[in-house]
């Protein structure tokens, strides 16, 4: 019998009984407010039989095997009274490479401590090779750091190769190790400018957070999140190197800025799959693309969470790049997938069972509080009851329902007297957005939501305090699966959607089960799936585990065929408004035509080699028909990704007809009377001329409302206050919590996504008119339109507030006191100096006095800190 | 009804209608958000001291004249004053006098 008969034989007979025993006890002990089955028979199990087929289960690469080998060790551990038993598991453990489950259990009280040093003489050599072998040496600091097959093999791979694509599940310490071997890179090597790309703001905050956090105190080298020149020009040319944490559209704000001395050595591109996304997956292409244009010998590592083909990601690589791909599929934590059921005629009563391969084993029984009568109630309930030790995440489907779940649990938890940190965040909850914030008395009982258009502030410290565990519940959407780092005890889901209305797949769905279990704080993860035969709540059953294909944006939509050719044809010639969903190709045709105008042809471009010829031929005569009637050249193309070069040449012939002054055409300063109305008409010609950006032509009032709003520094409790006031001044009815969220939308998505990227097309071709008819004089070369409207900033006292590193709801807040609006970052810190001692009786939040202290005086922090005794 | 000229600057209508319709196909060639030019300022002048209460219209003084929306929609005039303060007037207000 070969050894993979033999592991296969192991699990799927000889040890079956056995392990679905195990299963069924460990997961038990997971659960709470659980009515175990009449008879349940205490827990009894041949250990060294167990233990034997462990290890030889352990040498397998496959998950099902390494699933069951972590299964026995963690069981002997947790449920063994017998002190070699556990020893045993944990040799088991570190057989596996999961260091950080034995240190867990020892710290646990688990383990007694120093197995190594119980263990024979032979088993302890065994184990220190181990651990020789699966460490790393930190070049930069010289000091070794235990890991796992994953990371040690990102480790060795990503210094070998000039293209690495890596793909992993969560809680498989990626991040962790990424940043490291990035510190590593920029420290050691002749590498001064790196650029991690994160898809989403949140992760971008993230991620610059614990770079700060590793990089320490005087480590000489900058982290930034903002798309300004200075840190990267300073790096260029021999200062501090520079770690730049960017979104894509940052990214290109970044090179735009810096033009064409614009160059990056190393790029990170985290969530890499997400070059699949709809409408911003092409602009992550275009970025990396653009980096890659940077310097021919740029280092690129894309990691991805489970994929099936992370190879995909390579094939862009240049000529003579060596590259490389792999995937590790290895558990670090169990995952136990636990379906949950009504017991007949009694439906305070819910069934649990274990789903194991194809079998489900019985749990026992959970008693909820009442009697779920919604949907809503369905996922609170039974979230409170088998998940009440806390750490449980409850998925909603829209920033409505987490509201509504969120204040249903908290309706659960008893009265008790709120910890100081929970009370804070409360506090910002009012003040930040409003008294009335749902999310403040929630929070107060340890119960929160979490949605994408929450200020980053509240949804960071949110996080946070979920981690820390003083928030027990936490009730989230989709915004959790676009790139946020946050895993869990347990996951509650019932009929999961991604986005508006669509049933998430099975690569979505284990995208955001595999968030359960943390790795090193728990040694099991829990996803209790709701009504699991119901065909509305979940049409395909409960997934099986399943990996992301990757697939850029901009293959799938060439591959639809002649629709994309045929949109093409169609915007040369027809009004925009001729077009139902034009966004479904404008940004691939944008990014196409970009490529046609900068190379002359698309037919050499490597995307060419993937599609079938016969559509690359018929886009590329589409192209050449658009291109010869565009004037406006490459890199003015190049620099507004998503945008349309014909939306940006017929924008131009406009402002070439325009009869009136031409100084109306530029956006009036936000402090002028004019602001307002001129960004009405200048949606309104964006709309005309540009691209259907706002639309209908009735909001777009209230788009430019928002935008003026945010340039000019409101903050967003202001400007929900204002729309509370417009809606009691005009006699609408409305929803106090729709209206809050509806105004954290419309700030996200028009006056941070859509507004930044067409308005900042519309003044670069502009000033391309100006120049043409010599009016440079009215060329503004200060800060980008694109950025102030990314930051929500149009002074420069709050510009240097940003630079010095405050979240936007921390600068407004102090910008509120500060009467001058020409500070520079030094003044700035100055200011707050000076007053310093007088910030407790302004009342600004406790987390935004926190933030603005750590931020602007980090030294007086850390004197503090060593001065208390 | 007798019809009455009106005088607005250099410029002399045989009836209000025509003074009328003269400001407002000046007004509509400016989209809202735009700043009035330095000629059509000269005619607003003339236009706003005929207003019955050209005197609080005026102000502190006129720095220049802006085109922005009004209600339901429509668009007008509007005065921005030395001392920072704006407010809008209507054509035929100016010509009620």
């Amino acid at each position: 019998m070969s050894l993979d008969n033999l592991q296969g034989w192991l699990v799927g007979e000889g040890l079956r009984d056995d392990l679905d025993r195990l299963t069924r006890h460990t997961v038990v002990a997971e659960l709470d407010n659980l009515v175990l089955p009449a008879g349940e028979e205490a827990a009894s199990f041949d250990w060294p039989r167990l233990l034997l087929a462990g290890s030889i289960l352990a040498r397998s690469d496959q998950r099902t095997y390494q699933d069951a080998a972590l299964r026995i060790a963690t069981a002997a551990i947790t449920l063994s009274d017998s002190d070699a038993i556990k020893d045993s598991g944990a040799v088991l453990l570190s057989k596996l490479s999961n260091f950080r489950a034995v240190v867990l259990a020892t710290e646990r009280g688990l383990l007694s401590a120093d197995v190594e040093g119980r263990l024979g003489m032979a088993l302890r050599i065994e184990a220190q090779r181990r651990q020789i072998d699966q460490s790393v040496l930190v070049q930069s600091s010289g000091r070794w750091i235990q890991v796992n097959e994953f990371q040690q093999r990102f480790w060795s791979e990503a210094n070998n190769y000039q293209w690495l694509s890596a793909s992993a599940p969560t809680a498989s310490g990626k991040t962790f190790l990424v940043l490291q071997w990035l510190i590593d890179q920029i420290r050691s090597g002749e590498m001064r400018v790196a650029v991690y790309l994160a898809p989403t703001r949140a992760l971008v905050a993230e991620i610059e957070a614990n770079l700060v956090a590793l990089l320490g105190t005087g480590s000489g080298i900058e982290v930034s999140s903002l798309p300004i020149r200075d840190k990267h020009d300073k790096a260029r040319l021999g200062g501090p190197r520079a770690i730049l944490v960017l979104t894509q559209e940052r990214m290109h704000l970044l090179a735009n800025a810096i033009g064409a001395p614009f160059k990056v050595d190393l790029l990170v591109v985290d969530e890499a799959h997400k070059i699949g996304d709809n409408q911003r997956g092409v602009i992550l292409q275009d970025a990396i693309e653009r980096a890659s244009r940077s310097n021919p010998v740029l280092k690129i590592v894309f990691i991805s969470p489970a994929t099936q083909n992370p190879q995909e990601l390579l094939v862009d690589a240049p000529d003579g790049a060596r590259t490389a791909s792999f995937e590790s599929d290895v558990p670090t934590v169990l995952q136990n997938v636990i379906v949950a059921e009504p017991v007949p005629r009694k439906s305070k009563q819910w069934r649990l069972s274990a789903r194991q391969h194809a079998s489900m084993l019985p749990l026992g029984v959970v008693q909820l509080a009442s009697s779920p009568s919604t949907l809503r109630k369905k996922l609170a309930f039974i979230a409170a009851a088998a998940g009440e030790r806390g750490g449980t995440l409850v998925y909603a489907n829209g920033a409505a329902d987490a509201e509504g779940i969120a204040d249903l649990i908290s309706q659960l938890m008893p009265e008790a007297p709120a910890d100081p940190e929970l009370l804070e965040l409360a506090d910002l909850a009012r003040k930040g957005v409003h008294p009335h914030y749902l999310l403040a008395p929630l929070v107060e009982r340890g119960v929160a939501f979490h949605y994408g258009n929450m200020p980053s502030l509240i949804r960071l410290e949110v996080e946070r305090l979920f981690r820390s565990g003083k928030i027990r519940f936490l009730v989230c959407t989709s915004t959790l699966i676009e790139g946020v780092n946050l895993s869990c005890r347990t996951i509650v889901v019932r009929g999961p959607r991604k986005g508006i209305g669509h049933p998430m797949e099975a690569h979505d769905f284990w995208n955001l089960a595999g968030r359960a279990g943390r790795w090193g704080d728990e040694f099991q993860g829990n996803i209790i799936c709701i009504d699991p035969q119901n065909g509305q709540a979940w049409p395909d059953g409960v997934p099986e585990r399943a990996r992301f294909p990757i697939k850029r944006e901009s293959d799938a939509v060439i591959e639809q065929g002649d629709s994309l050719a045929d949109y093409l044809d169609h915007r040369a010639t027809n009004d925009l408004s001729a077009f139902q969903d034009p966004n479904q190709f404008e940004q691939v045709a944008s990014y196409l035509l970009a490529t046609f105008m900068r190379q002359g042809s698309i037919a050499q471009s490597s995307l060419a080699k993937r599609h079938d010829p016969a559509i690359i031929a018929r886009l590329e005569a589409s192209l050449a028909n658009i291109a010869k009637d565009i004037a406006i050249g490459p890199e003015i193309a190049a620099r507004h990704p998503g945008v349309s070069a014909l939306g940006m040449q017929r924008l131009l012939d406009a402002f070439r007809n325009y009869k009136g002054d031409v100084e109306n055409l530029l956006p009036a300063a936000v402090d002028s009377d004019d602001s307002y109305d001129r960004f009405v008409t200048i949606m309104r010609r964006i709309n005309q001329h540009l691209f259907p950006a706002f639309t209908p032509d009735g909001i777009i009032r209230l788009h430019a409302l928002i935008v003026v709003q945010w340039l000019k520094g409101f903050s967003l409790a202001r400007m929900i206050e204002r729309n509370i006031d417009y809606h009691r001044r005009s006699r609408r009815s409305f929803k106090l919590p729709v209206l809050i969220r509806s105004t954290m939308e419309l700030v996200e998505q028009i006056a941070r996504f859509r507004a930044p990227k067409y308005l900042s097309a519309y003044v670069d071709v502009l000033n391309l008119h100006l120049v043409e008819i010599g009016r440079q004089d009215l060329i503004d070369d200060d800060l980008d339109i694109g950025t102030q409207l990314e930051f929500g900033i149009s002074s420069r006292t709050l510009l240097s507030l940003i630079e010095l590193g405050l979240s936007r709801v921390s600068a407004v807040a102090l910008y509120e006191k500060i009467a001058r609006d020409d500070l520079a970052k030094e003044d700035c810190v100055a200011w707050v100096r000076e007053r310093n001692t007088q910030f407790e009786g302004m009342d600004i939040p406790a987390i935004i006095l926190r933030e603005i202290r750590g931020k602007l005086l980090p030294e007086d922090r850390a004197g503090a800190a060593t001065s208390t005794p | 009804m007798v019809k009455k000229p009106v005088t607005i600057g250099p410029h002399h209508f045989s009836k209000k209608g025509d003074a009328v319709a003269f400001l407002q196909a000046i007004l509509h060639k400016y989209d809202i958000g735009d700043k009035v030019s330095a000629a059509d300022a000269e005619v607003l002048h003339a236009a706003l001291a005929l207003h019955p209460e050209a005197a609080a219209k005026v102000g502190a003084g006129v720095t220049h004249f802006s085109v922005r929306s009004a209600d339901f929609g429509t668009k007008c005039f509007w005065v921005n004053r030395v001392d920072g303060s704006t407010e809008k007037f209507s054509i035929k207000g100016c010509l009620s006098g």
